[in-house]
């Protein structure tokens, strides 16, 4: 539920507990004030009436007079006044029926020349009751104005208001941590949202600058990890050359020697995706991906005939601007990845042209989820060589290039293609 | 042979000195940006072997004090960092080669090899000869008595290798990251050494060149004449 929904909905449960208290209310009061208003004027007429009889005015009687029985006469023994609302049948004129109508009514007991009287007078009050609905009547009109006028001007003022936070919340879905420009936030008069933004502000700036850390870190302990192991590398390769060797300290040796062969691998490639990642391949050339891809070809030829693996290639000449090494190491990994994966007799089809690039290969089923196929170090072979890292370079070589790179698989035939517009 | 090996890291240094000592060169050795310095403009090198990275300085700027005194020096950078810029940069400063730590000893002294035949410092023949095997690397071409023997792409640069490195134990892995770069990441690698290697063992054979490629118990191999 939108905000503006919620408050809006509150704002009208409101409004129908005042509407339905205040007509209430007003029906109350207004019938009591012309209750009593009515009340004078019966008591007047009835004067009126007492006036007439006293000095023997003729009076037009509307009804045959009754005459006052004698247990009515002990009742009211003193002048008596005495209100009531009575419902009389009354014939409508012009439409034949007979209706009841409520009326107020006024019965005074009273002695006038010596003689007890009841006078009866009353009046109407179906025209007040047409008053009073008149009334409330008018008062839900006027709330109802009043309720959609506010609604209105609520919508507006408030879209108004998010129009920065929705435009802000955008930006904010759209927010990589790999951006290396601070966040752009639209900014806002109100407090609330200034409060907001400067939070997200500090925390995306926060965010950004310990991720940076993190990559300068990974990449600097790289580095530094470089020089030991060209040490203990260079120093097992010249144990090596000893003569005095048995086989079992070869074997032992050996051990050694590719662990650390191992390592340095590893840690070669950890820090190229580091160096990917940086944006330190930055340098744009123009490359035509036909000639890197058949010079690869040629650098794996043993591997491919070793597997009687079938290379079928569609490429075209086009020309593109990127970076050299980073397109290199793409075509590189691809074609290894399509290879190693591969079965004996298998098939490798690479497509290039100026939008896409595939490489489609036969292989195994695969058994784990293809969405963590490109992070880093799972690894979906046995293969006791593989780093799992030759797909993250792939996907990571086609982010910085904002080039689009998707997986499927059908029938043990696994693709990828790499788009290149966006 | 006069190689200036300029390094910071004493044991690797140590390490590539021992290696190439073997190898019948002669080694000086410089530890620290002003050792070097000193060595340069003090003594002339026919190769000069350099850490970019020296806790006293660049190495890039003792690359432009070598050419200064002496255009006929090949220098042979070694850097950690195996980055874009400072490769194009020292080769475009006149370094004749580039290589990236952790690298394998017979990495390094065929590169150097390379290097001096490329300059081709005595002016005369640069091929190489190993008993009846003869290697013509200008030409690429290789002949066993004589007779010019035909060999892939592979197993000529894996016979170079050999022949440069000769009596060493070289790593099937450093084999592998010399034939297919060190970018090769395939389990399978190991199996075509061996299938080049045998290629290579026949076809000399045929010629009447002995076998001089020895196992060293799965470890790697060793190009020698000398028997067990």
């Amino acid at each position: 539920m939108k905000l503006i929904q919620r408050t809006s909905r509150t704002y009208l449960w409101l409004s129908i507990i005042i509407f339905i208290a205040s007509t209430i209310i007003l029906i109350f009061v207004l019938t009591t004030v012309m209750n009593n208003r009515l009340d004078d004027q019966l008591l007047y007429n009835k004067g009126v009436i007492a006036k007439r009889i006293k000095y023997d005015y003729p009076l037009t009687i509307f009804e045959e007079p009754e005459v006052l029985n004698e247990a009515e006469n002990k009742k009211f023994a003193k002048d008596t006044l005495i209100y009531k609302d009575t419902l009389i049948l009354r014939a409508i004129e012009g439409e034949g029926v007979n209706e009841f109508e409520k009326y107020r009514q006024l019965t005074a007991y009273e002695t006038l020349h010596g003689t007890r009287y009841k006078i009866i007078t009353r009046n109407s009050l179906v025209r007040n009751q047409d008053f009073i609905w008149v009334i409330v009547w008018s008062t839900f009109i006027i709330i109802l104005l009043l309720l959609t006028g506010l609604w209105i001007l609520n919508t507006q003022i408030s879209k108004k208001i998010w129009r920065p936070f929705n435009t802000n919340l955008d930006k904010l879905k759209k927010f990589s941590i790999q951006d290396q420009n601070p966040i752009a936030l639209e900014p806002s008069k109100i407090d609330e949202f200034i409060e907001l933004n400067n939070s997200i502000k500090g925390l995306t700036l926060k965010l950004q600058s310990d991720f940076n850390n993190l990559k300068e870190f990974s990449e600097n302990a790289s580095h530094e990890m470089q020089t030991p192991l060209a040490i203990m590398k260079s120093k097992i390769e010249l144990l090596l050359q000893s003569s005095t060797l048995t086989k079992e300290q070869s074997e032992q040796l050996q051990s050694i020697y590719q662990a650390g062969n191992r390592l340095s691998k590893l840690n070669k490639t950890l820090l190229l995706l580091a160096k990917v990642e940086n944006q330190q391949f930055s340098d744009k050339e123009e490359i035509s991906f036909k000639t890197l891809i058949e010079k690869q070809l040629e650098n794996y030829e043993d591997f491919i005939i070793n597997k009687k693996i079938t290379v079928h290639k569609e490429l075209s000449d086009h020309i593109c601007s990127a970076n050299m090494i980073l397109v290199d190491t793409l075509v590189s990994n691809l074609l290894s990845n399509a290879i190693k994966h591969n079965i004996p007799n298998g098939k490798i089809d690479i497509i290039y042209n100026k939008d896409t690039l595939i490489f489609s290969n036969t292989g195994n089923t695969l058994k784990g989820d293809p969405v963590n196929l490109f992070n880093r170090f799972k690894k979906e072979s046995t293969l006791k060589d593989s780093l799992g890292l030759g797909l993250a370079i792939i996907k990571q070589i086609c982010d910085v290039n904002l080039w689009q790179l998707n997986y499927t698989c059908k029938e043990n035939l696994h693709i990828i293609t790499v788009i290149f517009k966006t | 042979m006069k190689i200036l090996i300029v390094e910071d890291e004493i044991e690797l240094l140590d390490s590539m000195t021992t290696y190439l000592k073997n190898e019948d060169f002669i080694c000086e050795r410089a530890s620290s940006f002003f050792e070097a310095e000193d060595k340069i403009v003090g003594f002339g090198y026919d190769i000069i072997i350099l850490d970019i990275t020296l806790p006293d300085g660049s190495g890039i700027d003792l690359l432009k004090l070598i050419k200064e005194h002496s255009t006929k020096t090949g220098v042979l950078i070694v850097s950690a960092k195996n980055s874009l810029d400072d490769k194009l940069l020292g080769l475009d400063l006149g370094a004749d080669d580039y290589i990236t730590k952790p690298f394998h000893l017979a990495e390094l002294n065929s590169r150097i090899n390379s290097l001096i035949r490329r300059r081709n410092f005595d002016g005369d023949d640069s091929s190489i000869q190993f008993n009846e095997i003869n290697v013509d690397p200008s030409s690429k071409s290789v002949t066993v008595n004589g007779k010019h023997i035909e060999l892939t792409k592979k197993e000529y640069n894996l016979l170079l290798y050999f022949i440069t490195n000769k009596n060493k134990v070289l790593t099937k892995e450093s084999i592998a990251e010399h034939l297919w770069g060190d970018d090769i990441e395939m389990a399978d690698s190991y199996d075509f050494i061996y299938t080049h290697m045998g290629n290579l063992r026949k076809k000399m054979k045929k010629l009447g060149a002995p076998n001089y490629l020895q196992t060293m118990y799965g470890l790697g191999y060793k190009f020698t004449d000398n028997k067990q």
